[in-house]
């Protein structure tokens, strides 16, 4: 059952972030999830904030770099169709496409894709776990099948459930923030807060912010980007294991690699030591073998999750063999 | 009136004969209207939104129901402080342990009766508290306004371990509930004899019921009379056991539920809710609507319990099965609900074999009682009995679907007296199956594939089935009234759940009447203005309901030649019902138009009434099945992709072609759930409490999970002895397969025998690595 709550629509971003301010107001963009939130009683809203009313936060245009600005409003479904996209960072486009199910594309915004509430069952259900306030995170010594194998720091082990966040940290995208003091620019690989910080947050957001544009840079020369996701079922469902692939390609030679991944972290999950074994390297079964496996060498698993290290490696080995070849094995 | 009524009439075609009152129907050689694929009759309602289901009734001054439940597997409620609620908007009542109306009432799992409220909650969502309240809201806040002082107690939520000597006792003695046995022959004897001995533990996961409308009711009292709307299979079943908590006549309890959202075994019964439903009715004097979240119907109204099945079993060199033995254990959750109920059975019966032992235990967990899942116990079984047979198979050197051919039953070895099937349909299903879904070639193609280097991996694989029941049988009655205009009215009291029964009904009787489907209309589902029946379950509201329509119709029609016979004045034997007429034999220039008959103008109705024959003495009557699939591995990434599938069904005649594919294709889109995604979550190690209550976390198949093409194959062999339609029952027989199927394909493609469902990219993850590492 829902609890009661107002709702406001302003016209005004001023407006917007004024509301904002004040106790218990959350944002309602898409909102795909936050009711389900509320029901769930995971977020203690009462005043529901619509940006509906705003004018300019929807729809994409080219930026004199030629990169890319999206609208924080601009709807999944927009953000996988549309053709900039497609041809700029075929990867967002994928990771937008994979997002649960074509009514909730149709409906969640690229915005609300980036600040999501995390899925752990704990902290969904009747748990109350470290996030919301209590005092234990259920997962780390329960069940955690579905949970975190990096950055989790035995403090909590959800995994970040965006598919955009992680190839939006690949391209090196950052986001414009609207606020009541300043507004400011974050890069979309600081915007999420891993547990060893905040268990409480999701974001860096301070309340009041609004995120109203994402910006991404022009594409590296020869770009190559792609996301794959596998989950328990084929549709409508969260990442068990997902990486974003963003690559500077020189002939056959990665220049330089970003690999993000998703279903691994608290946040989308920088691949470091993979970046490492790539960059400057032609890809070759060897080196795909050696980054493949460096980016699972910190793992580190929880009694549930071991299976995660295999699918990663697996998953990336499958996803490297493709890089040049069209996308296909 | 005679050109007005041509409409209603077919033309053209003949009508079956009409036995004399004392014989029994002919067997149908030809059919008119049954077995075409006729959408169903109730289709444009159910699309439009204009059929009404119990969530929709909104009667007058009506408020609404909400229960508090205990959010702890296994506590003590030592107190409950209702005055904060009370005081609360809109609220008009509050039921608990210690009200009057609910004190001396009790609820029945099984043999087992417990107070409507128990002192001591037993399972996560054990009734607390009702509340009444003006809104669905203010119900609800009010529910978790009650302040509840539990004493918390251990639990035991895994039944594997729920024996052990250190376990929480769930009822305060031990959990063993039920040990049931089962042997025929020698079993050393027939170990001994095998060429090949295999042995395998097997494993299933709890599945929980999702039925689109969740369980709830509506109830309204005029002075001492009770009407319940309730979304159930069986509106009989609601009015007996209402009826027995309340202490009232039959007579006073009216159950209606003519159109209900799905409920795969679990609605076969009213619930706990429905009961307190009708005291908070009663006590506010207001009709109240109770409908059940999603997470209560997870935690409270049942579920496929999980299974462990240790098989174990013997064959020959040539493919003979000489002895199979299997233990298994499963939980009935906190009260006897049927735990291993009949997960045996295919163990015992499915294929010819000598000697045979079976153990089954049923265990108490501190987890929602099971109810019945379509096919209860079977696909568990199946799950494990055919993938052993596929295990034999491939030691002895045999094709999977050779060994099954050569094992095929013709009696019911499981039963007393080894009675024979009526027809076994099994071998026809093995055989057409393969040949339609080209079994040889495809194995041959799927080594040239897998031969070649890469991570992709396909496997095609079987699974056979019998399903226990699907004869249907007495008792039924069906009443058929036709109207001065020609126009006909079929009164039953059987649920349609979805399955089409309605159309299937209309089609029987059109077929004996000469009418059109579309002039009948029909009355079900109430139990004031229909005939008994018992729910709709166990895969036999068709050969229980069918025949009975059946005779209802020619009841009608010998009524009618009885009418005609006054009016032209010749004896009743001489006349033959032809549809809109009645003719004379000895000059069929003598006849008379049904809608002319004086005594049908004088009534304004006749009727006929129909009632269900007794099954065949000393036979069995029981559907078969194989199924057929093909999918395909990543190896690197764990996920599996279904290509095709096929399932053949011998269920006897085809009533309606639509559906029957609709059942078929259904019930293996949920054995995908079975074989694939679908797993209940408890929190073992530290609050017993249900982890996935949403459905995101509790994975049914999506689109994109089922097969990318399924086809079905009806074996539709003639079966006159089952009753005088020849149709078996379907609606279960098509999930049981479905899961061993996947299985076998999935050892085709990996070479691993995964033993535990669901099969998820984890799970294929998990074993390849395993393998890998030797």
């Amino acid at each position: 059952m829902l609890p009661k709550f107002s709702y406001v629509r302003p016209d005004k971003l001023a407006q917007a972030v004024k509301h904002l301010e004040t106790d218990k107001a959350v944002i309602h963009a898409g909102g795909t999830d936050l009711l389900g939130c509320l029901r769930e009683r995971i977020m203690d809203g009462d005043l529901l904030v619509s940006l509906g009313g705003l004018k300019g936060l929807a729809g994409i245009k080219e930026t004199a770099d030629g990169g890319l600005s999206i609208g924080a409003l601009t709807t999944i479904t927009e953000v996988s169709e549309n053709r900039l996209v497609r041809d700029k960072y075929p990867g967002l486009a994928q990771g937008a496409a994979e997002v649960a199910s074509p009514q909730l594309r149709n409906q969640g915004t690229l915005g609300g894709n980036l600040c999501q509430k995390p899925r752990c069952w704990y902290f969904r259900g009747e748990f109350h776990c470290l996030r919301k306030g209590g005092g234990l995170c259920f997962a780390i010594k329960g069940e955690n099948q579905f949970h975190a194998i990096f950055g989790h720091d035995k403090i909590c082990a959800i995994t970040h459930p965006s598919d955009t966040a992680p190839v939006l940290v690949a391209l090196n995208a950052s986001v414009d923030v609207v606020g009541p003091a300043v507004n400011r620019s974050i890069a979309v690989e600081d915007l999420h807060v891993p547990p060893a910080e905040d268990v409480r947050a999701e974001t860096v957001l301070k309340r009041g912010e609004i995120i109203t544009r994402i910006t991404i840079p022009a594409p590296a020369p020869n770009l190559y980007s792609s996301y794959r996701k596998i989950r328990a079922r084929r549709s409508w469902d969260f990442a068990l294991a997902g990486a974003a692939l963003a690559f500077a390609m020189d002939g056959d030679r990665v220049s330089r690699a970003n690999v993000v991944l998703s279903g691994a972290a608290p946040v989308p999950w920088r691949s470091t030591a993979m970046e490492e074994v790539l960059s400057g390297s032609t890809l070759t079964a060897e080196t795909i073998f050696r980054a493949a496996r460096a980016a699972v060498a910190e793992a580190r698993p929880l009694a549930g999750n071991q299976y995660k290290v295999e699918m990663f490696r697996g998953m990336l080995e499958e996803e490297l063999r493709k890089v040049g070849k069209g996308g296909e094995v | 009136m005679t050109t007005k009524d041509k409409i209603y009439y077919r033309e053209g075609l003949p009508v079956p004969e009409t036995p004399d009152p004392e014989n029994s129907p002919e067997f149908w050689r030809q059919t008119d209207v049954v077995g075409k694929p006729l959408p169903r009759v109730d289709a444009y309602e159910r699309v439009s939104g204009t059929a009404v289901y119990p969530s929709d009734i909104l009667l007058p001054n009506m408020i609404y129901g909400a229960m508090l439940r205990s959010p702890h597997p296994n506590a003590k409620v030592k107190g409950i402080d209702t005055s904060a609620a009370e005081k609360m908007d809109g609220v008009r009542a509050i039921i608990t342990g210690q009200s009057a109306e609910a004190k001396n009432v009790k609820w029945k799992y099984r043999d087992q009766q417990v107070p409507l409220f128990a002192s001591h909650c037993r399972f996560e969502g054990e009734a607390v508290a009702a509340v009444a309240a003006d809104t669905r809201y203010q119900a609800a806040d009010a529910a978790r306004a009650i302040k509840v002082d539990y004493e918390i107690l251990d639990f035991a939520v895994d039944y594997e371990h729920a024996l052990d000597a250190s376990a929480a006792k769930v009822g305060g003695k031990g959990n063993l509930l039920n040990e049931e046995r089962y042997g025929r022959g020698d079993l050393d004897k027939g170990f001994a004899e095998a060429d090949v001995v295999l042995e395998e533990t097997y494993r299933t996961p709890c599945e929980l019921h999702t039925p689109m409308e969740p369980h709830g009711c509506v109830a309204n009292w005029e002075r001492d009379r009770l009407t319940v709307w309730e979304s159930s299979q069986g509106v009989y079943a609601v009015q007996s056991r209402i009826a027995e908590a309340l202490d009232l006549p039959l007579s006073k309890v009216r159950a209606v539920g003519h159109y209900m959202g799905g409920g795969f075994g679990s609605k076969l019964w009213p619930g706990k809710y429905t009961v307190l439903c009708c005291l908070l009715a009663k006590k506010t004097a207001r009709p109240v609507k109770m409908m059940l979240s999603r997470e209560e119907t997870y935690l409270c109204v049942g579920n496929r319990p999980a299974s462990t099945m240790r098989i174990k079993a013997g064959v020959k060199k040539d493919g003979t099965l000489t002895a199979l033995e299997f233990d298994c254990s499963g939980p009935s959750g906190a009260y006897p609900a049927g735990g291993v109920q009949l997960v045996d059975w295919l163990v015992r019966d499915l294929y010819r074999c000598a000697n045979v032992r079976t153990s089954s235990k049923d265990i108490l967990i501190n987890a929602g009682p099971a109810r019945p899942f379509r096919a209860p116990g079977h696909p568990q079984g199946a799950w494990a009995l055919e993938q052993m047979v596929d295990a034999l198979a491939e030691k002895i050197d045999m094709d999977p679907v050779a060994l099954r051919l050569k094992n095929i039953p013709l009696e019911s070895q499981a039963r007393e007296g080894a009675p024979p099937y009526t027809t076994t349909g099994l071998r026809q299903c093995l055989e057409r199956g393969a040949e339609q879904f080209d079994w040889r070639e495809s194995i041959k193609r799927i080594n040239g594939h897998n031969g070649r280097d890469n991570h992709l991996k396909r496997g095609i694989g079987v699974g056979a089935c019998l399903w226990i029941a699907g004869d249907g049988g007495p008792p039924s009655t069906v009443i058929i009234k036709l109207y001065k205009d020609g126009s006909v009215n079929l009164n039953m009291g059987a649920s349609d759940i979805g399955t089409g029964t309605k159309t299937v009904m209309a089609q029987v009787a059109a077929e004996e009447l000469g009418v059109h489907p579309s002039v009948i209309q029909i009355e079900h589902a109430d139990t004031a203005t229909t005939q008994f029946a018992t729910p709709s379950g166990g895969s036999k509201t068709v050969p229980t309901e069918a025949p009975t329509v059946r005779n209802a119709a020619i009841s009608l029609k010998q009524a009618l030649i009885t009418m005609a016979a006054e009016d032209l004045k010749v004896d009743r034997d001489e006349l033959n019902y032809i549809g809109d007429e009645i003719v004379w034999s000895g000059d069929d220039s003598k006849k008379i138009r049904i809608t002319e008959l004086s005594t049908l103008q004088k009534r304004g109705e006749v009727i006929g009434v129909g009632y269900r024959g007794p099954n065949p003495e000393d036979k069995v009557v029981n559907p078969f099945a194989a199924q057929f699939c093909e999918l395909e591995v990543n190896t690197l990434s764990g996920e599996i992709r279904i290509l095709r599938f096929l399932g053949a069904h011998d269920s006897g005649r085809v009533l309606n072609r639509l559906t029957f594919d609709n059942q078929v294709y259904g019930g293996i889109v949920m054995g995908v759930g079975l074989g694939l995604t679908e797993n209940r979550q408890l929190d073992e190690n530290q609050t017993g409490k249900l982890c996935n209550r949403n459905w995101h976390d509790y994975k049914l198949p999506t689109a994109l999970d089922v097969p990318l093409v399924m086809s079905s194959l009806p074996i539709e062999l003639d079966d006159p002895e089952s009753n005088n339609t020849g149709a078996k029952g379907l609606g279960e027989p098509v999930t049981i397969p479905t899961a061993a199927a996947i299985a076998n394909a999935l050892y085709m493609a990996t070479g691993v025998r995964f033993t535990r469902a669901p099969v998820t990219p984890m799970a294929v993850i998990r074993e390849l690595s395993k393998k890998e590492k030797g």
